[in-house]
């Protein structure tokens, strides 16, 4: 533990500043800067570019947080403390080595923003009811299929799922009457559920157009029939992902 | 036509046998003349052609030839103002076959001066444009399109340069889709309902509340002042601290320049970029959330900014990706 950092979080609390920035610090876990996590006026906490393999329970102490970002560390869970910080409302875990959530990440319900990029995380691993959520980053993670519940985003203003396994598309899609920002390239989908016809105006609206015929409707309908084989993954490049090697 | 005279005494010799050039008479040796524009009277002759008196001042009014006082030129010549019955001296309006004061040329409705902006004829009546279309609406329960001079089925017109028009006849200053009745007058330029609703609703000063001009209440009105939008209602709080509850039953913000990150309207300067607004404060790495700014270098990561040095930390996979990505839209 450097002096620095240590210095850094006596000033805060001798000051009562409301933002503390360890980025870059080389830390590795936080558990063991002292006092660091009672300081409960902290409402921006800034830990990316750190080898953090995890946060300790004892987050939930920051009472006042409502930005916390731990962008590109080496974290593989989460505490379940995470669900205590009732303003939380930004939330960047992106480039990190989750492969699930926890469920107490589900309480914290005043999330707004988050981003979860570059992470292994799949289907199951998306809990709560977030509904004041407005965008959500999953891209770069390896959901084959999304929980039907997404469509209870109602808030979701912007949805990356770009880079991810992706066969099919929930329906329940279409109820994302907010949508401004769809991201769905690179993953194996082969055809886009017309429900979302009403909604989707974002992308190049050819496209859409075409969803709302209904020879797309039928095309659509052979292909849930046929039950045909999504294509392959795509090993090779998954496996050059640093955050999954172990 | 005034032109002055000059009276001359006694000339000598050299006209001794001249005439008057109106009784063809000679002088007497003693005799006052007059010479006027080289002709020589006597000073009785030197008289209106029509009430023989003396000119006033000695101005006199000449056609063909003839010489009138003020009065008798006004009476014979002179043209007649319609409205206030006197002579117009200088401008003269020609319109519905008679003459007009400038001034006494007005619309028979409103009254408004019609000289310079142009009348309408509606029933041997002179109109402004503006009379003349609310006649016709009154006769026939419709307006007439100034442009094609059609009827314009009920609800569809819009009133353009204070006349009312088919929308169809323009086209959306910002996307060239053809307009319909829904559109809305920005500054001086017609806009679609989804340009206008884009470019943003002004926010008030004040209290940050989006300023709606499309919901009618008693209050909102918008105000600009100091460069900024206010609503009067807030203008109005100041004075009456009673109204300050109702401020809670305005519509919540649907558009206009909210922040992606606090979710609150922008007061002040906005920073538009991929795709969203952000407060100037709140226009931060996702990385280390250094703060940026516009000139900052910084790349494109799931349409959110990454800064420069926290790009050079990603893995070098993940950057290959960017990297192409960056390229291909900059291609595009």
């Amino acid at each position: 533990m450097s002096k620095a950092v240590r210095k850094i979080v006596e000033e805060s609390r001798e000051k009562g500043y409301t933002e503390i920035d360890l980025g870059d610090k080389g830390l590795s876990n936080i558990a063991d800067i002292p006092g660091l996590t009672q300081l409960r006026n902290l409402v921006r906490l800034t830990l990316s570019h750190n080898r953090l393999t995890t946060l300790p329970e004892s987050i939930g102490g920051l009472e006042s947080l409502e930005y916390l970002n731990v962008f590109h560390n080496h974290i593989e869970e989460l505490p379940m403390a995470l669900g205590n910080l009732k303003k939380l409302r930004y939330f960047n875990a992106a480039v990190n080595r989750l492969s699930s959530l926890p469920r107490g990440l589900g309480t914290a319900s005043g999330l707004e923003i988050l981003d979860l990029t570059y992470n292994n995380l799949q289907k199951g691993s998306l809990p709560g009811n977030f509904s004041q959520l407005r965008a959500l980053y999953l891209g770069d993670n390896d959901f084959e299929t999304l929980p039907d519940d997404i469509g209870e985003f109602r808030n979701l203003q912007v949805l990356v799922l770009r880079d991810n396994e992706l066969i099919a598309l929930p329906k329940t899609l279409g109820n994302l009457t907010r949508l401004r920002e769809l991201h769905l390239q690179n993953n194996r989908l082969t055809v886009l559920p017309p429900e979302m016809e009403d909604q989707i105006v974002l992308g190049p609206s050819h496209v859409f157009e075409y969803i709302k015929t209904d020879a797309y409707k039928s095309v659509y309908e052979r292909h849930v029939e046929s039950a045909a084989v999504p294509p392959p993954k795509r090993e090779k490049e998954k496996n050059a992902k640093r955050s999954r090697r172990k | 036509m005034p032109v002055q005279h000059e009276l001359t005494q006694n000339l000598g010799y050299g006209i001794g046998n001249a005439i008057c050039a109106v009784c063809q008479e000679s002088f007497g040796v003693d005799e006052r003349m007059v010479n006027s524009n080289g002709q020589i009277l006597h000073e009785r002759c030197f008289v209106c052609v029509q009430c023989f008196q003396p000119f006033p001042e000695g101005l006199f009014y000449e056609y063909d030839e003839r010489r009138y006082c003020e009065d008798d030129f006004q009476t014979l010549f002179a043209p007649c103002c319609k409205q206030c019955g006197k002579f117009v001296i200088g401008r003269v309006i020609k319109a519905m076959q008679a003459n007009w004061h400038p001034d006494c040329f007005r619309c028979e409705i409103c009254n408004d001066a019609l000289a310079d902006s142009g009348f309408v004829k509606n029933a041997g009546r002179a109109l402004c444009k503006k009379c003349n279309a609310d006649e016709k609406t009154k006769k026939t329960g419709r307006y007439v399109c100034r442009k094609c001079h059609t009827y314009i089925p009920e609800g569809q017109h819009i009133m353009y340069m204070g006349e009312p028009v088919h929308p169809w006849h323009y086209n959306c200053f910002s996307c060239n889709k053809e307009l319909d009745h829904l559109c809305r007058k920005r500054d001086t330029e017609l806009y679609c309902l989804r340009c206008h609703d884009k470019m943003g609703t002004p926010i008030c000063g004040a209290c940050s509340i989006l300023c709606v001009p499309s919901v009618k209440s008693l209050f909102m009105v918008i105000v600009i002042m100091k460069g900024k939008a206010w609503l009067t209602v807030k203008l109005t709080t100041m004075r009456y601290s009673g109204i300050k509850k109702n401020l809670s039953i305005f519509p919540k913000l649907l558009f206009g320049d909210v922040c992606f990150v606090c979710n609150k309207a922008i007061v002040g300067d906005v920073v538009n970029a991929l795709n969203k607004c952000w407060c100037v404060q709140h226009f931060t790495c996702i990385g280390c959330s250094i703060s940026l700014n516009l000139r900052s270098k910084f790349h494109e990561f799931d349409m959110q900014p990454l800064c420069k040095k926290c790009y050079e930390k990603m893995p070098l996979e993940l950057k290959k990706r960017l990297k192409k990505a960056e390229q291909t839209a900059n291609r595009k």
